[in-house]
């Protein structure tokens, strides 16, 4: 995964979402249609497309898309 | 392009509620993640958005309580699995842990949503609270004993607070970890007899029809669905793993459709290559193989016919050559007579399906087909959308578990009914050569001697009238489905009367129902449901005839009759108008003068049609009274 701007095109795709780039480091409570059971399914995302076991309880309290994004990339 | 792809552009679209009725062909063929991921965009619809396209869809009230279960997690996998059999969910889910007040309070939120289904997620950790911090095999039994107290009380509560909603309650797996923490074998064994006991009374608590239903889990999870996520469990609260929460949707999905009567009646299969190996028309009979994968899928086709399902056979081939084989080759479990139609020619095999639905009176929507070919398999999806095709692969050893996988046969209580109903068939099929035999109609008609009882429901007949009430569409005058508690309340507050009917052929048994207000000037007829195996004798205006007579001998001066449009029933509201009733109009429009597009239809009770003459019927209001039989047949035949 290379830009967070692809982390964002896969949310809106796989979750049904609507969010744009600007929203990377919006606060997730705060993303229009945003609620804590994507996240579980954003993880299982994440995990299939990379092939990778992600660090759960970092994503669980990361606060924005861009912390997210930092986390997949990192691993 | 994919399924899931195209959900998803829908819902990008913004036509995902306009295009509904498509989703749930979008959804037929998705493996599991995929699932998953439609589930997400389409537990994002409103119900009232799809509801404003399509007034028509079936929508089932849900609410989601749970223990340390996360209610919401189960939304998607519900959104998913109803959409996959065209229903529409409308979901409230409850609070964190809040599964004991929300079903017993009746003032809660989940209460005011007025379920249909409520559901409450059972899980191995809510199960488990209340173990001291070190804990033995004598423990976990005592708390399991506890827990199964409380839930025996939460559904009796329910049963008697909530009538026509179904609490649904679940086993809940064993965990590897949990019971792995005892380290002798002997206390892991006693452990193993508690839970399997607490699973046994979960299971006895179930009442199909009576407002609690206990969904087993057991089958599920050994058919390979994870039950614990420890990962989400632990960091987020959500201790079900995904596979288990599909798992258990798709249950309930087939439940909801069982206690809507979407039952299907007809299993069609196609022959070479399903039923055996080769083809009977290019290998000869002594070329075609039934091997072990084949046995297997015809030993349970055989367990359906058992308890009623209809078997029959749709092949491209010769038909003098098929009984043949089906008579003479030595590997086969299913005989001829094992089959209620057998449907073979060159022509395409939708067309073949129709005619089969057509001779057994049933809707294509009332068929499985199962066929090993995917190309026949894609032409009779694409052709009659309403026929369930279970996607059989290459693999003849799978084909058991994909014929079985949707449960499209379940029911909620099965009938003696429903296991004579091939015998009936068959009865059906000697009427309708005699039919052909005679070419008069009304001769035909007279020779058949049909009788019709009709008297008061006592306590057996009310499961199979709730039945009536699930499975009748033709001859439904309200669409109403009802439980077998619903009935009893109503053969309590007004009549309920049953229907028999019998001929020459045999004997139909309980084959329909009249649900009555009797008040002292004038009887409202609140529901009719009627058989429609009983059709083409005229047996409907022989009932309806008899009604008129009996509420005007009991003093009655109007028969009212209510109907609503279920775009299946128009044959209830022209019965109506043939006997002489006439849409109430107060406010002089249309006619359409209820609440609910309920049409109240009217008539004076004096001068009743003649029942039909090659009837024989007798009406009685009072079920023990000898007397009153005779005084209703005078009545019935309008004197």
């Amino acid at each position: 995964m290379r830009g967070v701007g692809e982390l964002i095109s896969l949310v809106n795709e796989e979750l049904g979402m609507a969010l744009r780039p600007a929203d990377a480091d919006s606060p997730l409570g705060a993303l229009p249609g945003w609620d804590s059971l994507l996240l579980l399914r954003l993880i299982a995302v994440l995990e299939a497309a990379t092939g990778r076991p992600l660090p759960v309880a970092d994503v669980i309290s990361a606060s924005s898309l861009a912390e997210i994004h930092a986390l997949v990339a990192a691993e | 392009m994919s399924g899931l792809r195209e959900v998803r552009e829908l819902h990008a679209a913004g036509q995902l509620a306009a295009a509904y009725p498509r989703v749930r062909t979008l959804l037929d063929r998705l493996d599991a993640d995929r699932l998953a991921g439609a589930g997400v965009i389409l537990s994002r619809l409103a119900p009232g958005e799809v509801l404003r396209h399509h007034p028509g869809t079936q929508v089932v009230r849900v609410t989601v309580s749970a223990g340390r279960a996360v209610p919401g997690a189960v939304v998607a996998p519900l959104a998913a699995e109803f959409a996959r059999h065209g229903m529409l969910p409308d979901v409230r889910a409850g609070e964190f842990n809040g599964w004991v007040g929300e079903l017993t309070d009746p003032s809660s939120p989940l209460a005011a949503h007025r379920p249909d289904l409520a559901l409450c997620v059972l899980d191995p950790f809510t199960v488990f609270e209340g173990l001291p911090q070190t804990w033995s095999a004598a423990d976990a039994e005592r708390v399991l004993g506890e827990r199964l107290d409380l839930i025996a009380r939460l559904a009796a509560s329910h049963r008697q607070q909530r009538p026509g909603s179904t609490l649904v309650l679940n086993t809940v797996p064993l965990l590897r970890h949990h019971a792995q923490q005892l380290l002798d074998l002997a206390s892991r064994a006693e452990l193993g007899i508690a839970w399997r006991e607490f699973t046994s009374g979960l299971l006895r608590l179930s009442r199909p029809g009576e407002g609690v239903v206990v969904l087993d889990l057991d089958p599920v999870t050994a058919a390979g669905a994870r039950a614990d996520d420890p990962r989400m469990g632990v960091h987020a609260g959500s201790p079900l793993a995904t596979s288990l929460l599909a798992g258990y949707a798709r249950e309930v999905a087939h439940l909801a459709r069982a206690l809507r009567g979407d039952t299907k009646k007809c299993l069609v299969l196609d022959l070479d290559g399903t039923l055996w190996d080769g083809t009977l028309d290019a290998d000869g009979p002594d070329g075609v193989q039934v091997g072990a994968a084949h046995r297997q899928l015809q030993a349970a086709v055989r367990q359906l016919g058992s308890q009623g399902v209809l078997v029959a056979l749709c092949t491209k081939n010769d038909e003098e050559r098929v009984r043949r084989a089906l008579r003479a080759h030595p590997g086969m479990l299913l005989r001829e007579g094992d089959f209620t139609t057998i449907a073979a020619g060159w022509g395409p095999k939708h067309e073949a399906l129709v005619r089969i639905a057509e001779e057994l009176g049933l809707s294509t929507g009332s068929l499985v087909f199962v066929d090993d070919t995917a190309a026949e398999r894609d032409l009779v999806r694409s052709a009659l959308p309403g026929t369930a095709v279970p996607a059989l692969d290459a693999e003849p050893a799978l084909h058991t578990d994909r014929l079985l996988a949707d449960g499209w046969f379940d029911t909620l209580k099965l009938t003696d009914d429903d296991r004579a109903r091939p015998e009936r068939y068959r009865r059906r099929a000697r009427r309708a050569r005699l039919r052909e035999e005679l070419l008069d109609h009304r001769a035909f008609l007279r020779s058949l001697d049909v009788v019709v009882r009709i008297a008061p429901a006592t306590a057996p007949d009310l499961p199979r009238i709730a039945q009536l009430t699930a499975r009748t569409n033709r001859l439904n005058a309200t669409g109403a489905r009802w439980t077998t508690a619903e009935v009893t309340d109503r053969a309590r507050t007004g009549a309920v009367l049953g229907i028999r009917a019998a001929d020459r052929f045999g004997d139909e048994g309980l084959a329909g129902a009249l649900f009555i207000r009797p008040e002292p000037v004038r009887w409202t007829l609140e529901n009719l449901a009627l058989s429609c195996r009983v059709l083409g004798r005229e047996i409907e205006d022989a009932c309806l005839a008899a009604l008129v007579a009996a509420a005007r001998d009991a003093g009655a001066r109007q028969l009212r009759a209510h109907w609503r449009d279920t775009g299946a029933n128009a044959a209830v509201r022209e019965l109506y108008l043939r006997h002489g009733f006439a849409p109430e109009r107060p406010d002089g429009r249309n006619g359409r003068n209820g609440p609910d597009g309920l049409w109240v239809f009217a008539r004076p009770t004096a001068a009743p049609q003649q029942p039909p003459e090659h009837v024989e019927i007798d009406i009685t209001m009072q079920a023990t009274m000898q007397a009153t039989v005779e005084e209703g047949s005078c009545a019935a035949s309008g004197n």
